[in-house]
């Protein structure tokens, strides 16, 4: 630990303010590039700061004890440290605050990890700068934070489990046995999901309804859940500990009475593909999805049905039911919950391999997928378990399996790995050797990928039962008219010679995908999603359950494509993390909400008008202006909205962001850029791209809100006046925005500046509006070379005279 | 209802197992006054206006499409005149 000889100011703080610096090497993370002990002595120097000092890790014990006894030693009563992102370790900092007595909200955090040493790698020289700016920035923040108190909010002991597959059936029971009530919402008119589908799971070949099917009746009887299947979230309100749900509870048009004996069924005159077998199998318009079904009771298909509204023309299944369960006077339902945690385990969709033309699924009849093969290989799906040719349903003596179809591709499909074909198509092919051990079985793959516990016994047990492996997808599939036969022609890249092989029936390993209707839950629960479309973690390493949402958790293929083991897992720990805060039954909310100063207040109503929580309520007959702070999330919209400046935003007021903007443009400014991002998606975006090493200009100065609603336009105004070259101002994409919808105000006021600049002859692309997703860090990084580019192009005159025009016209 | 992405396309391996009951329907022409019930509520659409007109010179309803007709009976049911009904078909392979 390297220590700089510690510099007080020449005269004590007149108004008693007194900061300390600690600048984090983070090992050679940012003291690789950036120079820590000058920054700390250049921390020294500013106002109000009483000691500067720079070490190894911050974060750890030996850093935050240091912090604690300087905390009193030398009085400190605010608190800076330069190390990574607010995201990761400003809850650290916060207790090492209030361990050592000082209000957790005097603390503040300069992010020299993410936004500059892991992006200017090789800039040591002008990190360094940067590093100073983003200190002197803190340090002027710092020096006008105040204490706050936080509210506590009690957590109500109730869950909502969204998806009623095998992480939302864990997750559900899990937690129902801790003894919490869940309310378990399934889509479908039965739980199970994708693995009551699948017919053995590797890589012990166990058989996947037999595993599942007791945890699926588990479910259906457990005391504390509530089942409501068929059933879609229609809105969540509220927030951690006290959401309201409403659900829409679809008529099944059979009640409870019903026995599952089938009888109904049996008379029903119109059938349909069997979504269940993949359209392998028939059903007809009442019918149970499969066997193993809970709840078992029967369901009526109304599209199908002759049964239209308030015609009955047939009523052969009303006759054969015994019980009379069967009732076609059922009306859509909305059921109104209210739980305080919420666990999102919707699964997953799969790839649609009909896009790929080359491999002709939907042309040629033999070419089917690895999910069709499940139902054909299982026992009790339509074949009976006989591996049949659709074409002329004889068991085929050769097969092809080709991997990665929709997965890790270029061109089409995806670019990430599914995680679970390469053993479910191991899995197949050994089921395939214990039926009909004669069959020639290729597998075509790019790599094998068999890293999980017993996936490689698994992977070597098929090479000795002689399946054969291939390394090369084929470019093409082209059928034999005569036989129905397949040719398969591509390149064995380890051998270096080209093959055409000519199997009986090719089953295409298709890959995961996010469910096509992700958006609904990700706009509902105001979640992110990565660049590939799964829900994205609060952390990938450290939160990987936790969702931005406070009291929201991520379990099964929603976040990830996962195998079974893997989605258990999490829904185990997703169930623990919700566990822990009803367990707990309160949670502090952060003190970020707007205080009304009534003075100056002149119930214009402007605020109530932009708030996306409907939290203010304003009379104007009794010229009364009420916040209501439960329902308020903190995002500043209405902040930045009121003319008069009579709400001000605790911890992140017009003062304490003017400050900041100051400290960003003192020295240079025509040079540098000022971008304000979003704590949920922007910040997140840039800190990302930071992760990634994804390199970008270095005249980049980010400050925080907690949303894009929240910078008003005097600070863009501001800033010009200070002679700043360009300034982004940056969000959650529009419709993503976590507050709802704050970033429509954001774009509002940034279009009227926009409208201003042009009225006033300045150039408007100076001023630069750009959404990203938490996961869009290359976007980020091009933005800001674009911006570059703008402000090298930006000339004295033209800042000299913004600065003038700006200043003269500023409201 | 379960959702699949995978639009259905294959032609399921029971259907020629499947059975569903056949009707054939017979119209008593004359009793017919042609107020359209048979046709309109056929869920099927197994009837439609014959060109013909009958004993009270209307066009009583003809058998469209008979291979679609699942014997719900409903055109038996709607009938204010009793001029229309169905039967069981027969099937020589012993459906």
């Amino acid at each position: 630990m390297t220590e700089t000889p510690t510099q007080y100011p020449d005269s004590e703080p007149s108004d008693g303010i007194r900061i300390g610096v600690y600048v984090c090497h983070c090992g050679l993370n940012i003291a690789g590039s950036v120079d820590c002990e000058e920054v700390a002595k250049f921390a020294a120097a500013l106002p109000h700061v009483v000691i500067a000092k720079d070490n190894r890790y911050t974060c750890s014990d030996q850093g935050q004890e240091l912090i604690k006894q300087d905390i009193k030693e030398h009085k400190l009563n605010r608190l800076v440290v330069a190390s990574c992102s607010p995201r990761l370790h400003e809850p650290t900092f916060r207790r090492t605050c209030e361990e050592a007595g000082l209000n957790k909200y005097l603390f503040e955090m300069a992010n020299i990890r993410e936004h500059c040493s892991w992006v200017h790698l090789h800039e040591k020289g002008k990190a360094t700068e940067k590093a100073k700016d983003l200190v002197r920035m803190a340090v002027a923040k710092a020096t006008l934070l105040e204490p706050q108190e936080e509210n506590v909010v009690p957590i109500l002991r109730k869950t909502l489990v969204i998806g009623g597959g095998v992480a939302g059936i864990q997750a559900a029971l899990d937690l129902a046995d801790t003894g919490y009530k869940v309310y378990l919402v399934e889509k479908e008119p039965s739980i199970g999901g994708r693995m009551a589908q699948i017919d053995k799971t590797f890589p012990t070949m166990d058989c996947s309804i037999c595993i599942l099917a007791p945890k699926m009746s588990d479910t259906g009887r457990h005391p504390n859940i509530e089942l409501l299947t068929n059933s879609e979230v229609e809105d969540v309100k509220g927030y951690i500990g006290n959401f309201k749900v409403q659900v829409l509870k679809k008529p099944r048009f059979v009640a409870d009475e019903c026995t599952a004996c089938g009888d109904c069924s049996k008379e029903c005159p119109v059938t349909t593909p069997n979504e269940f077998d993949i359209g392998l199998a028939t059903r007809r318009a009442i019918y149970t999805p499969f066997a193993q079904a809970v709840p078992s009771t029967y369901i009526i298909d109304r599209d199908l049905c002759l049964n239209k509204e308030n015609v009955i023309t047939c009523d052969k299944c009303l006759k054969a039911c015994e019980r009379e369960a069967i009732d076609f006077e059922m009306k859509p339902e909305t059921v109104e919950l209210e739980v305080g945690t919420i666990v999102v385990a919707t699964g997953a969709d799969v790839y649609d391999p009909a896009s790929l033309v080359e491999y002709g699924y939907k042309k040629f009849p033999n070419v089917i997928t690895s999910l069709e093969f499940e139902r054909l290989i299982n026992a009790g799906g339509p074949s009976g378990g006989h591996l049949l040719r659709p074409s002329d349903m004889k068991i085929p003596k050769s097969v092809a399996f080709i991997q990665c179809v929709g997965s890790r591709s270029e061109k089409d499909g995806h670019l990430y790995c599914s995680n679970v074909c390469c053993m479910n198509t191991i899995k197949d092919s050994l089921l395939i050797k214990e039926h009909w051990p004669e069959t020639r079985i290729y597998v075509f793959y790019v790599d094998i990928r068999a890293y999980g516990k017993g996936f490689e016994d698994l992977f070597k047990r098929a090479k000795k039962d002689g399946v054969l492996f291939i390394r090369g997808l084929p470019a093409e599939i082209i059928e034999d008219r005569k036989t129905n036969n397949l040719w398969l022609i591509g390149e064995n890249t380890l051998q270096k010679e080209l093959y055409k092989i000519n199997p009986e029936m090719v089953i295409l390993s298709i890959g995961i995908e996010p469910r096509q209707d992700s958006d609904v839950i990700q706009r509902l629960l105001t979640l992110s999603r990565t660049s590939d479309g799964f829900f994205m973690e609060a952390h990938p390493k450290l939160r990987p359950v936790d969702t931005p949402t406070g009291g929201v958790f991520l379990a099964g293929c929603a976040e990830s494509p996962k195998d079974i083991k893997d989605s258990v897992t999490q829904a185990s720990a997703a169930s623990a993390r919700a566990g822990i805060l009803m367990a707990q039954g309160k949670v502090t909310v952060e003190a970020i909400t707007p205080r009304l100063l009534a003075e100056k207040c002149q119930v214009c109503g402007l605020c109530a008008r932009v708030c996306p929580y409907n939290a203010i309520a304003v009379d104007k007959e009794t010229k009364r202006v009420d916040l209501i702070e439960a329902a308020c999330a903190g995002c500043g919209t209405c902040g930045a909205e009121c003319p008069f400046e009579a709400l001000t935003m605790r911890h992140f007021t017009d003062e304490q962001i003017l400050a900041q903007i100051e400290a960003a443009t003192e020295q240079d400014a025509d040079k540098k850029i000022v971008a304000f991002c979003c704590n949920w998606c922007s910040y997140a975006g840039a800190d990302f791209a930071g992760v990634s090493r994804m390199q970008y200009p270095t005249n980049v100065r980010i400050i925080r809100t907690m949303c894009s609603g929240r910078v008003a336009p005097k600070f863009i105004e501001h800033t010009f006046a200070r002679g700043v070259g360009a300034i982004l101002v940056s969000g959650c994409h529009l419709g993503d925005c976590h507050y709802l919808n704050a970033n429509y105000q954001t774009q509002k006021r940034i279009e009227k500046l926009w409208k201003k600049m042009e009225r006033l002859g300045l150039d408007k692309n100076r001023l630069q509006l750009a959404w990203f997703t938490a996961a869009e860090g290359e976007k980020f990084a091009s933005k800001i070379k674009e911006m570059q580019s703008i402000v090298d192009s930006v000339t004295l005159d033209e800042i000299e005279k913004s600065k003038v025009i700006v200043k003269r016209t500023a409201r | 209802m379960i959702v699949v992405p995978l639009r259905l396309w294959r032609k399921p391996l029971d259907s020629e197992k499947i059975k569903i009951p056949e009707g054939e329907v017979h119209v008593l022409k004359d009793r017919c006054k042609g107020c359209g019930f048979c046709i309109e509520f056929c869920p099927k659409e197994v009837l439609e206006q014959s060109e013909e007109f009958n004993i009270k010179g209307v066009h009583p309803p003809q058998v469209k499409e008979e291979t679609v007709c699942i014997l719900c009976s409903f055109c038996e049911a709607v009938c204010p005149d009793f001029a229309i009904f169905s039967v069981k078909k027969d099937c020589k392979g012993g459906c």
